[in-house]
């Protein structure tokens, strides 16, 4: 694989006008980047794995898309994914110093760490018995499809640094986060729509806030960002036309502007021109699309209701679900999912009670509609958080937690109905098949069929890699 | 090995131009085999002794002409077949061959060949081109047609290899070029005509000289450093809260519009505060410091944070003064650079004095005394309150609109026979009552009129008091029931928050048009704080209450207000009080006079946190400025009893009679305030005791095992300079070594970057890594010999710009040339100018400017607020964020003053590739995408702009040729024949659509805050369609 090329970038965008006109290279802009790091060997040859900077896979491809519906605030294991009884014993007692010592801890710095027991029942699902918890009922009995990770650790003990991490592999600003080094290692394989959209949502309780940098493509061009849609106002910034403005004006005025463009690409030879015709192409073939994408019309009253979707386009986690699927069915690479709740300090009963009311369901849904529609085997998808939380109790709710937590896989080569590593008798820290990001990282790649080691953009001198100098796919996740 | 080994063929190809590829050229370390062996080699034979293997060095010469383990020589100069690296370079064996497997590193054999030609020649070495000293190189002869020893360099080059330079471009495309690329802004039509028919040979460089001294100009240089510099108007972190920081961008604008030198620019932002008796200004600028990103996340670990932000401001500055990379020297020495982790950790240790918090806040689980009070609303201490030129001018701008508004009416009202005399009349009773009560006040007697039940103890205590305990039950009576005229009363405990605790005070003879509470000092312990909150009404016979409103308060001693760190100085209901050695007074100005009618009476709910001691009194007189009205040289004047434009302001406030009037004097009074008297508060470097700074194992800072580390410049560059344990070498000591003549590598790394602004890339194109990962320059020794003009002529910032924009090479024709595809295929020896899209800043500045809408009045100044899609910090919290869009002009100022929100930066910045500014940016990406043009197409800022820009040309004389206008005014040219043939039937369409759906023209009018156009809605939205076309094209953003 080689890192980002500028050039051969733009060439193939270009390819045409680079041909016909024998323009030479870019405007100086363009390729300062990089320009003296980047081969010129062109533009990959088309083929069904990749339209992006893979030519080939290095791996089985499993899966050709992801939907990453991340808890953010993080869900506690111990109440979801992490039955541990020793726990419940140890309720309320002072929590073993043998644990703790020299650990990092986050707001129950400074203060006596007692046991909490988990909150809720746990109990066996599917056919392959799942130890799971029994207040998410509906993705209990999808048990069968999941891979549950119980020995996931993360480096980052605050939110912001903590999504940082999970997204990008660093907390160094800049890095490019996973749906970018999806969209520039494979391509989009839509044409009307950006080929990595986020959507967020809001629980109603434990919200923190997130940040655009979450989806920032980072050091890697603008083009390969995410593109958040909007829950109020218009799906996307700048989509709609603007007021008194109709649907013909602004093709009329589009194909004005590639006119103007057209003739000044006569006279100047500057092979930006001939994108930005096609971008405006592209833009506008957007504004149509996108219409249609969220006119769910086509959908059923049982779809809408196996969702638990109250409202169409109401913003909730459930509505996001069935779009995520509306837009993997159109090639959408990365499709990313916020839902903001889970940061439960305080009141987790009640809170975690709230929380499978706005995602168990339509969790569920989702990977059943996904498998109803033959999709599952090719979409992975990842539910979790940026942390976990405590083992120690913080009044009535539990604290973040980093050593050692939950999160499931499911879909495109996960082994399903499995459950992967452990975490010790009390649930602080992973202990056994332990995962770190990094890990998580090359598993998702590899089963999307790249060698994590080898989608890597040069960057100061480096080759900057979303699993930095680390990273090992783990085998015991994928089928 | 990676099949498509990038650096090696891009070598070949990218810079196939300048490598040693004839047989007899000679082959040169730095250019040829340096790259090779710092991809290559150096992970395992380089500068970290950890992962050397095989105990052999080769970036030394004297250690690769050694015996390695095997008995082997790596190099023998002149003998390649005796050299062990050919040998394994060559063979086929897989164990022995390198560089080896695990590498996934490969050679082609034009490398191999070059290699072995290398050795062959002697293998000589140099030093890595940027730490070497500088020293100035011989110019080459000028060419023909060159105008300075820029074009020395590169026609040297060029003849080389036989290559013409481009013509030069013509005029009109060159004043647009020099003009975007000095100023961020296009020239004016009458600007480009004025330039085409200046036929004198120094026609170019005066319309240099012209832009150069423009205001502008600093501003158009500010957005180059301010992404060197990171600066935000939030802390990145969490909850992204506000910072105050805008004074420092000023600073950046002014010291390059007044060509601050470098070396005192460098200082004063690394050391301004260490500076002998530093200024105000020089503080400022120190609030570079304190530009890294800033938590105040709960459950944050203050240390963990600390070792963040030192970590940052090591890769900020290593960035932006030399050019070069020191993040991964955070974890362990750097495998391709001299880098290593103790350089990393004794930068650091430069800033280990900067006053700074790990966590911005005091959570009881991290208590932080001295943030004690400190919410998610306040500031980031320490900052630096200091004149600001933009808020003064406003100030002084608001007091003179307001004291022409009082003296145009005071001119007015004798036309008005009503009007004169009423105010002839108040003049008049004010007057007696000035006679009567000199201080303008009058003290009633009252009674305390009743008490609600008392409040829940303690909960309902206002935060951020030392008084609360005295709200605690047992409720005793809070006074006593009756008060004389002109008494104080003594609260007997505090009066909390919800506690209805209300006197009513007895008729006046004059109307109530303002009240005054004056606290005595001593009435609080010196430093205590008191919350205090009052509000109004009137009872009549029966006690039964209407409320009277307030319009505004003020008191002599507060503690300010934030939201969202601004301070709010307009209407308010209550202070926390300070209490100074000093009495303490605060005024509120009822929304209109009042008169009490018999049996009336006027009552005042006051509630203190604290037992306070205190007097209310009334007054019949109002004023814009609630501490003015019984201030007493103001009172004098009124005194008089002659009209002045000040009497008539109390008058218009405190009859508040003529309603229109009185508006508008508030509006403008309320603007005055929000300037703040002209004062800023901007983040600032305060210098404390140093904390440790330790060598972080893997960059861990739990791990406390690395030995401590005090500052010194970097180990690999020369000149260095190291503290000892009796002397602490400081910031100031940093900037010093920065900014000598020792320091090779900061005038390479900034003539570089600035290379790349006018000429499109680098000199060498990684301005972020002028280390062996990075390119070697095309033009070494024209970088040296800027580099060295720079740091030996005063670091004189504007002389080299403008050294950059005359050369010959600088005015070429920016169109490609097809005819060197194979032989320069990236226009690095630059036969012709490149390319480029305007930055983001200039693609708004750009259209705005076009449109005649952009807001150039004033330079400097608080961020604004463009419109901004609705919703978009929805996921913002702590506090919780509503972007409201600036209403006043402020909304077209250019786009350098934009709100710069890290976490949710605004869409159009991020759609033309602004960095967030999360860290040092010295390449911004300058990508193609369908998101910039739904933004041109569709964004508001830019729909606006054409329709403004169409109502600027149908408001032009009849007979006008607007087409033509159009394309002067966008880019700088005659329109041609075609085009105008093309837009003409666009708009004649157009015509017929808004004809025929006047609803839709009226709808497009309405985008944007700016007025209606006067001309026909009809034809100005048609045309408002071939604005939007002219400035969506390719030509409008781009700088050719």
């Amino acid at each position: 694989m080689k890192p980002y090329d500028p050039i051969s970038h733009a060439l193939s965008i270009n390819r045409r006008s680079f041909l016909t006109k024998s323009a030479y290279g870019l405007g100086g802009a363009a390729f300062a980047m990089l320009a003296a790091k980047a081969s010129a060997a062109g533009a990959p040859p088309a083929s069904g794995f990749s339209k992006g900077f893979l030519r080939s896979p290095h791996f089985p491809v499993k899966a050709k898309r992801v939907i990453f519906l991340c808890m953010a605030g993080g869900p506690p294991h111990l109440e979801l994914f992490d039955n541990k009884p020793v726990l419940k014993k140890l309720d309320g007692q002072p929590f073993p110093e043998s644990f703790t010592k020299g650990q990092q801890i986050a707001q129950l710095q400074n203060t006596v760490l007692k046991a909490r027991g988990g909150s809720f029942e746990f109990k066996k699902w599917g056919k392959s018995g799942m130890e799971m918890t029994d207040i998410f009922p509906h993705i209990g009995s999808v048990a069968d499809e999941m891979c549950v990770i119980r020995s996931l650790k993360t480096e980052q003990i605050n939110h912001d640094t903590a999504h940082a991490f999970i997204n990008t592999g660093s907390i160094i600003k800049g890095r490019p986060c996973m749906g970018s080094w999806l969209l520039y290692g494979l391509g989009a394989e839509t044409e009307n729509l950006p080929g990595y959209i986020v959507l967020t949502s809001t629980g109603r309780t434990g919200q923190q806030p997130i940040s655009a940098r979450q989806w920032s493509s980072g050091v890697l061009p603008s083009k390969y960002q995410g593109i958040q849609f909007q829950s109020k106002g218009e799906a996307v910034h700048y989509i709609g036309n603007p007021e008194g403005v109709c649907q013909s004006t602004q093709r009329q005025v589009i194909d004005e502007i590639r006119r103007l463009n057209g003739q000044l690409a006569e006279e100047t030879v500057d092979p930006e021109i001939a994108t930005r015709i096609a971008q405006y192409e592209m833009a506008f073939k957007m504004q149509s699309s996108v219409p249609e994408l969220l006119d769910f019309k086509s959908e059923s009253a049982k779809t809408i209701e196996s969702y638990g979707i109250k409202e169409i386009g109401d913003g909730s986690f459930a509505s996001n679900c069935l779009m995520a699927r509306r837009l993997a069915e159109r090639g959408v690479r990365m499709i990313q999912l916020y839902h903001r709740a889970w940061d439960l300090h305080g009141n987790l009963e009640n809170g975690m009670k709230m929380g499978a009311e706005d995602v168990d369901k339509a969790t569920a849904a989702l990977i059943r509609d996904l498998k109803e529609r033959g999709m599952l085997e090719d979409t992975l998808i990842l539910w979790g958080g940026e942390f976990g939380r405590t083992p120690m109790g913080q009044g009535s709710g539990r604290d973040h937690h980093i050593a050692g937590y939950s999160v499931f896989m499911a879909g495109g080569g996960v082994k399903a109905g499995t459950t992967y590593g452990a975490t010790d008798e009390l649930g602080y820290h992973a202990v056994e098949n332990v995962v770190d990001v990094h890990d998580l990282h090359a598993t998702m790649l590899q089963l999307m069929g790249i060698d994590h080691r080898q989608l890597s953009v040069k960057y100061q001198g480096l080759d900057v890699r979303l699993t930095g100098i680390a990273g090992k796919p783990v085998n015991g996740i994928m089928a | 090995m990676r099949a498509s080994s990038p650096i090696f063929l891009s070598l070949c190809i990218g810079l196939s131009c300048l490598a040693a590829e004839q047989p007899d050229e000679t082959v040169r370390f730095n250019r040829d085999i340096r790259p090779i062996m710092s991809d290559t080699c150096f992970h395992c034979h380089g500068f970290d002794a950890k992962s050397r293997k095989g105990k052999l060095r080769l970036d030394l010469r004297e250690d690769a002409l050694k015996a390695g383990k095997s008995g082997a020589i790596a190099i023998v100069p002149g003998k390649p077949e005796e050299s062990e690296v050919i040998k394994r370079l060559y063979s086929q064996d897989a164990d022995e061959v390198m560089p080896n497997k695990e590498s996934h590193k490969n050679l082609t054999e034009k490398q191999k060949a070059l290699f072995k030609r290398w050795i062959a020649q002697g293998a000589s070495y140099e030093p890595h081109w940027s730490y070497k000293p500088l020293e100035a190189p011989t110019v080459p002869a000028m060419p023909a047609g060159g105008h300075n020893p820029i074009d020395a360099f590169v026609g040297a080059k060029l003849a080389e290899k036989k290559i013409t330079p481009s013509a030069e471009a013509n005029k009109e495309r060159l004043l647009r070029r020099v003009s975007l690329d000095l100023l961020g802004l296009p020239p004016t039509p009458e600007e480009t005509a004025a330039f085409v028919q200046d036929h004198s040979p120094t026609a170019y460089e005066k319309q240099v000289d012209r832009l150069m001294a423009s205001p502008h100009f600093g501003e158009r240089m500010a957005v180059w450093w301010l992404d060197i510099a990171r600066f935000a108007d939030t802390v990145g972190y969490h909850g992204d809260q506000n910072q105050r920081i805008f004074p420092y961008r000023d600073y950046v604008i002014n010291a390059f519009n007044t060509n601050k030198p470098f070396d005192t620019f460098t200082q004063e932002q690394l050391a301004g505060d260490l500076l002998p008796n530093p200024t105000e200004e020089q503080r400022v600028a120190s609030g570079y410091n304190r530009l890294n990103m800033m938590t105040r996340e709960g459950g944050a670990q203050a240390k963990e944070y600390l070792a963040k932000y030192g970590a940052e401001r090591v890769r900020s500055v290593s960035n932006a003064w030399f050019g070069s990379t020191f993040g991964c020297a955070e974890c362990h020495d750097h495998k391709f650079d001299p880098i290593k982790s103790a350089d990393f950790y004794s930068l650091q240790s430069f800033f280990a004095d900067v006053k700074q918090w790990g966590v911005y806040a005091d959570y009881s689980y991290t208590p932080e005394p001295e943030l004690k009070g400190v919410g998610n609303e306040h500031p980031f201490a320490p900052e630096v309150r200091s004149k600001n030129a933009y808020l003064s001018k406003k100030d002084q701008e608001g007091r003179a609109e307001l004291q022409a508004h009082y003296a145009q009416l005071t001119q007015s009202i004798q036309a008005d026979d009503q009007k004169r005399t009423a105010f002839a009349a108040w003049l008049k009773e004010t007057n007696e009552f000035l006679t009567a009560h000199p201080s303008g006040l009058v003290t009633p007697s009252g009674s305390f009129l009743h008490k609600a039940a008392p409040p829940a103890p303690a909960k309902a205590a206002p935060k951020n008091t030392n008084a609360t305990a005295a709200v605690k039950k047992p409720v005793a009576p809070v006074m006593p029931t009756e008060f004389a005229a002109g008494e104080p009363i003594q609260l007997k405990r505090g009066v909390a928050k919800g506690e209805d605790f209300a006197m009513s005070l007895a008729p006046t003879a004059t109307p109530i048009a303002s009240v005054r509470i004056d606290i005595p000092k001593g009435s609080l312990a010196l430093d205590a704080t008191s919350n205090i909150t009052a509000r109004f009404g009137i009872a009549d016979a029966k006690g039964k209450e209407r409320p009277v409103g307030f319009f505004l308060a003020d008191a002599s001693h507060r503690e300010p207000r934030y939201n969202s760190t601004v301070e709010a100085v307009d209407i308010v209901t209550g202070w926390t009080l300070k209490m100074p050695d000093a009495d303490v007074h605060a005024v509120w100005l009822l929304d209109s006079p009042i008169t009490l009618k018999k049996d009336e009476k006027f009552i005042v709910h006051f509630e203190s946190s604290a037992a306070l001691s205190f007097k209310v009194s009334v007054s019949p007189i109002s004023h814009h400025d609630p501490l003015k009205v019984t201030d007493g040289a103001f009172l004098t004047a009124l005194k008089t009893g002659q009209p002045s434009p000040a009497s008539m302001g109390s008058f218009l406030y405190s009859r508040a009679s003529d309603r229109p009037a009185l508006e508008k004097a508030r509006a403008i009074a309320s603007r005055i305030r929000w300037q703040y008297e002209g004062f800023a508060w901007s983040m600032t470097t305060k210098s404390v005791a140093p904390l440790t700074v330790r060598v972080l194992p893997r960059g861990n800072f739990l791990d406390v095992s690395g030995p401590v580390v005090l500052p010194s410049t970097p180990s690999f560059l020369p000149g260095r300079r190291e503290s000892t344990p009796e002397k602490r070498l400081t910031r100031l000591d940093l900037a010093n070594w920065i900014t000598s003549k020792d320091n090779p590598i900061t005038a390479r790394a900034v003539m570089n970057r600035l290379w790349q602004q006018y000429y499109g890339a680098g000199l060498s194109a990684a301005l972020d890594d002028l280390g062996s990962q990075g390119e070697p320059p095309s033009h070494p020794e024209l970088l040296e010999w800027l580099s060295v003009e720079f740091r030996d002529k005063g670091w004189d910032m504007k002389r080299m710009v403008k050294l950059m924009v005359t050369s010959r090479t600088y005015r070429q024709s920016s169109s490609l040339r097809p005819d060197l595809k194979e032989l320069d295929p990236n226009n690095r020896l630059l036969a012709s100018q490149n390319p480029r899209r305007l930055d983001a800043e200039f693609v708004r500045d750009n259209a705005l400017f076009i449109a005649g809408l952009i807001n150039l009045k004033d330079v400097g100044g608080p961020s604004v607020k463009p419109y901004q899609p609705a919703g978009y910090y929805e996921p913002i919290q702590f506090p919780n964020r509503t972007y409201i869009a600036s209403t006043d002009d402020s909304q077209w100022r250019r786009g350098l003053y934009m709100h710069w929100q890290r976490m949710f930066l605004h869409p159009m910045l991020i759609n033309f590739d602004a960095p967030a500014r999360d860290e040092c940016t010295a390449l911004r990406n300058y990508s193609n995408t369908p998101q910039q043009a739904l933004t041109l197409l569709n964004d508001p800022t830019f729909v606006e702009a054409a329709r403004v820009m169409a109502a600027r040309l149908l408001t032009t004389p009849a007979g006008t040729d607007r087409l033509a206008l159009s394309f002067r005014l966008a880019v700088g040219r005659e329109i041609k024949a075609s085009e105008r043939d093309s837009l003409g039937k666009l708009i004649t369409d157009q015509t017929a659509y808004y004809k025929a759906h006047p609803a839709e023209a009226a709808k497009l009018m309405k985008v944007g805050f700016a007025a209606a156009p006067t001309a026909d809605p009809i034809e100005v939205a048609a045309w408002t369609q071939a604005c939007r076309v002219i400035l969506n094209s390719h030509e409008a953003i781009t700088r050719y």
